[in-house]
């Protein structure tokens, strides 16, 4: 059992690798199949999503049992996520007591982030001098204060057209340019991982 | 004739002596006397082949008329009795010997030869051969296996004197070195023990040359206790085996023994009363008696039966230790110290008032309070963007308004709730321009919350239609799409297999406009509201291509930071993204294009905050430079 297993995986694995690769060169033969491997697949990812909160909810239970560590978090966790299922029960996914706690809770703590982390960045670029120097420190101030004087018209100053050039140029050019090398890298590591999938050599599902 | 043997040096003398003529010592008194010729006979025991069996119930009755009975002392003569009083009164018990004897036998594996006597008398003749000689022997496994008969094998100790007596010294010794070459298999004798035996006039199975005396034959028959009960006890430096000579044997002719002459200082130390029969003997009616063993029936004596190979029990012994006061206190420092090691660190406490956060506070309040006076006094102090200079807003603007009235169009709702307040202006105007041409609203998302900002989108935008505010209901809430790529993907080829019903659990696809909707192409168009360049790179790569092949446009609703990663998508050849709309800027710039320009002083607080933020880099890296500078400052660094 322990070597059929592995290699009954596998062979489910590449057959169904197979099945949907070829699902794009001849959509009209095997478009059904893949059609139909793909809906197991998203059922399997909405199982697994349902395991996810199971576990977080189990997690935090045995952490409120355990009395090292202070639990007040996991308490407010249950509690809250107690709530919101059962008001999102009764009130279905989209009514208004739904709405009211997705947009009194969850919109502003999310907004709130976000806004502290522009005046942590802020607070950070202006101490980044702090320390001695270097040339790539600098020019990483410049590069920021440039893209921050191009993105918008300045406070009773306007749009300053010179900066909104070289504002696009760095947008356009050397961060395209970085962000595309990584995505080709990132590209042709998919095709070789999933190469080795599909003859099997590589076996992340175990074996 | 009868000779006498001297208590003292074992000779034999003449009867008609009074004194040995060895060593001078009476023998009248402590004598014993030898057997005659006519007893000096080969025991039919030893001579005959009979059974061991046979043997053990032949055991001669001692003569009461002998002479060496004669010559026991009373002394000894009681003690015989009491002894054979006690044992007939008393049931035969098993002894421990016998216990471990058995024990022996069972946990012994039967590789037993087929004659076991045979091989028993061989072994046990052999060690005695080796303890004379003074090496030790490795006990095969058949030597632990004893011989039920107890008479025999009391024959064979009685063999180990009358080895050493017949003088083969040498081969003994010769033996004993090539003791480590013994066959473990016991019934084949080697060549040296064939030799050794041919040379010995001890013959095994019992036979035994006619020469042999007549009181070892007696000896032999006795029983361990009359044994014991005959022979007087003897000073141990005059039982010392070295100082025994061997009888002559009678094969050799017999020669006058000479007298042997005492030296004075010898005399002189001679215990004489320890040879005395008849002096005080130690009163032993309390001792325990030997019931194993060549001493069994002796009382007031060492068992020579070893000991240790008895199976006891090993003693039981406490192992509660004793532990001092003093040992108590280090024990239990050691367990606090140990304690405290698992107990977290607390971290230092730092004072809330440093300049570090005094910094930081400052920031905070320079950077907040002008964005929050600019949306309160909702201020339009600067410059809306042109919707010509912000890339994809005019593009998207024309895909909106060549939408016919009533069609299908799929919004999928792909942002975090953190990036509403960039992207909101720019989805309101959107939505309101749908909703204002009757748009049939498709909503999807691929992230968990997506299906709640969507319905709350709808209810916010449905507020500033021009007709019947705040009540839309041309749409249809599909909700959350699981699986990411494959998702998506699903969606792309079978979207009725994939959402089958709304979030209202209604069967929408049965009702048009939805039911001519086969796949994501037969849409008018689809817009993706996402903050992340890779969604939108999924959607661009899984549903891109069903789109261009039958010209859906593909209209982006992006954040800022997401802009230049999917702006090549738009301004490609053919364009993979028929429209976009970047951040705060493209949702102001896109107002302006629908006629909204209410900002509400967002886009005011957006300049003044970018403003700021500059300004406080410039003000804080100048700063940071010219404190470096100083000379105190370089002195402090050093």
């Amino acid at each position: 059992m322990k070597k059929i297993l592995p290699i009954t995986n596998a062979i489910i694995a590449v057959i169904s690798g197979s099945f949907i690769l070829l699902g794009y060169f001849f959509p009209g033969v095997f478009g059904g199949i893949q059609s139909t491997l793909i809906g197991w697949a998203i059922i399997l990812a909405a199982f697994a999503l349902l395991l996810g909160i199971f576990n977080l909810a189990i997690v935090h239970w045995k952490k409120i049992g355990s009395e090292k560590s202070s639990n007040i978090n996991s308490i407010v966790l249950l509690t809250s996520m107690f709530i919101t299922i059962v008001i999102v029960g009764i009130s279905g996914p989209t009514g208004s007591w739904s709405l009211w706690v997705f947009n009194s809770f969850q919109v502003p703590v999310e907004v709130s982030l976000l806004a502290v982390l522009a005046v942590v960045l802020v607070y950070a670029g202006a101490r980044l001098l702090t320390r001695r120097p270097k040339w790539y420190t600098i020019l990483f101030l410049v590069t920021v204060l440039l893209v921050l004087l191009g993105s918008v018209p300045l406070f009773l100053i306007g749009e300053i057209t010179p900066l909104s050039i070289v504002r696009d140029w760095l947008a356009q050019v050397p961060a395209i340019a970085g962000a595309r090398g990584l995505l080709l890298g990132v590209a042709l590591g998919t095709v070789a991982t999933g190469l080795r999938i599909l003859i099997g050599v590589d076996r992340p599902y175990g074996g | 004739m009868t000779d006498i043997i001297c208590p003292l040096c074992g000779k034999l003398n003449p009867p008609d002596l009074d004194e040995c003529i060895y060593c001078q010592a009476p023998l009248k008194t402590g004598g014993f006397v030898a057997p005659s010729e006519d007893e000096d006979k080969i025991s039919p025991i030893l001579t005959s082949s009979e059974k061991p069996g046979e043997a053990e119930n032949l055991v001669p009755e001692p003569k009461a008329s002998s002479d060496l009975e004669q010559n026991i002392p009373d002394w000894l003569k009681q003690t015989e009795a009491n002894f054979l009083d006690q044992s007939e009164a008393k049931p035969k018990e098993t002894s421990p010997d016998e216990l471990s004897e058995q024990i022996d036998s069972i946990l012994t594996p039967s590789s037993a030869p087929p004659n076991p006597q045979d091989n028993a008398i061989d072994e046990e003749w052999l060690a005695s051969l080796l303890d004379e000689a003074g090496v030790g022997m490795p006990e095969p496994p058949s030597l632990q296996e004893e011989t039920p008969d107890e008479t025999q094998e009391a024959s064979l100790e009685e063999q180990e004197p009358e080895i050493y007596q017949e003088g083969s010294e040498a081969e003994v010794e010769g033996a004993a070195e090539e003791e480590l070459a013994l066959p473990t298999q016991p019934s084949e004798k080697p060549e040296w023990l064939k030799n050794l035996e041919a040379s010995s006039k001890i013959k095994l199975e019992g036979e035994l040359f006619g020469s042999e005396p007549v009181q070892y034959e007696a000896v032999v028959n006795e029983t361990p206790e009359e044994k014991a009960q005959e022979q007087p006890p003897l000073p141990e430096w005059i039982a010392k085996p070295g100082s025994v000579e061997p009888p002559p044997s009678p094969e050799e002719p017999e020669t006058p023994i000479a007298p042997a002459e005492i030296p004075n200082w010898l005399e002189a130390l001679r215990p004489t009363d320890a040879v005395s029969p008849t002096g005080p003997v130690e009163d032993l009616s309390g001792a325990d008696i030997v019931t194993a063993g060549p001493l069994a029936g002796l009382r007031g004596v060492i068992s020579a039966h070893p000991s240790a190979i008895r199976a006891q029990k090993p003693p039981t012994y406490s192992i509660k230790l004793r532990v001092s006061d003093e040992q108590q206190a280090r024990l239990e420092m050691m367990e606090e110290l140990l304690a405290d090691e698992e107990k977290p660190m607390p971290l230092p406490s730092q004072p809330i008032i440093t300049t570090r956060n005094i910094f930081r506070l400052i920031v905070a309040v320079v950077l907040l309070l002008p964005m929050a006076w600019m949306i309160i006094s909702g201020g339009k102090r600067t410059s809306a963007p042109q919707p010509g200079n912000i890339p994809g807003v005019v593009d998207f603007t024309q895909r909106i308004q060549l939408l016919p009235s009533g069609v299908p169009v799929l919004i999928a709702f792909d942002y975090e709730a953190g990036f509403s307040g960039e992207l909101n202006i720019a989805i309101t105007n959107v939505l309101t321009q749908l909703m204002n041409k009757s748009i049939y609203l498709t909503l999807v998302a691929t992230t968990p919350s997506g299906p709640a900002l969507a319905e709350s989108m709808i209810k916010n935008a449905s507020l500033s239609m021009a007709r019947t505010p705040g009540f839309y209901s041309n749409y249809a809430n599909l909700g959350y799409i699981p699986g990411g790529t494959m998702g998506l993907l699903g969606l792309a080829t079978s979207p009725r297999n994939l959402l089958p019903y709304s979030l209202q659990i209604e069967s929408v696809w049965a009702e048009a406009p939805l039911n001519a909707i086969g796949s994501i192409k037969d849409f008018s168009a689809v817009i993706l509201i996402t903050n992340d360049p890779d969604t939108a790179r999924i959607w661009i790569e899984q549903i891109g291509p069903q789109l261009q092949e039958a010209g859906t446009p593909l209209l982006i609703v992006t954040s800022s930071q997401a802009e230049p990663l999917i702006r090549p998508y738009y301004e490609s050849t053919p364009a993979q993204v028929q429209g976009m709309i970047a951040g705060l800027v493209g949702g102001v710039a896109y107002g302006r294009t629908v006629g909204n320009i209410q900002q509400n002083g967002i886009w005011d607080a957006f300049s003044v905050g970018i403003t700021v933020s500059v300004l406080i880099i410039l003000i804080g890296s100048i700063a940071n430079v010219v404190v470096k500078s100083l000379p105190a400052s370089k002195k402090k660094e050093n």
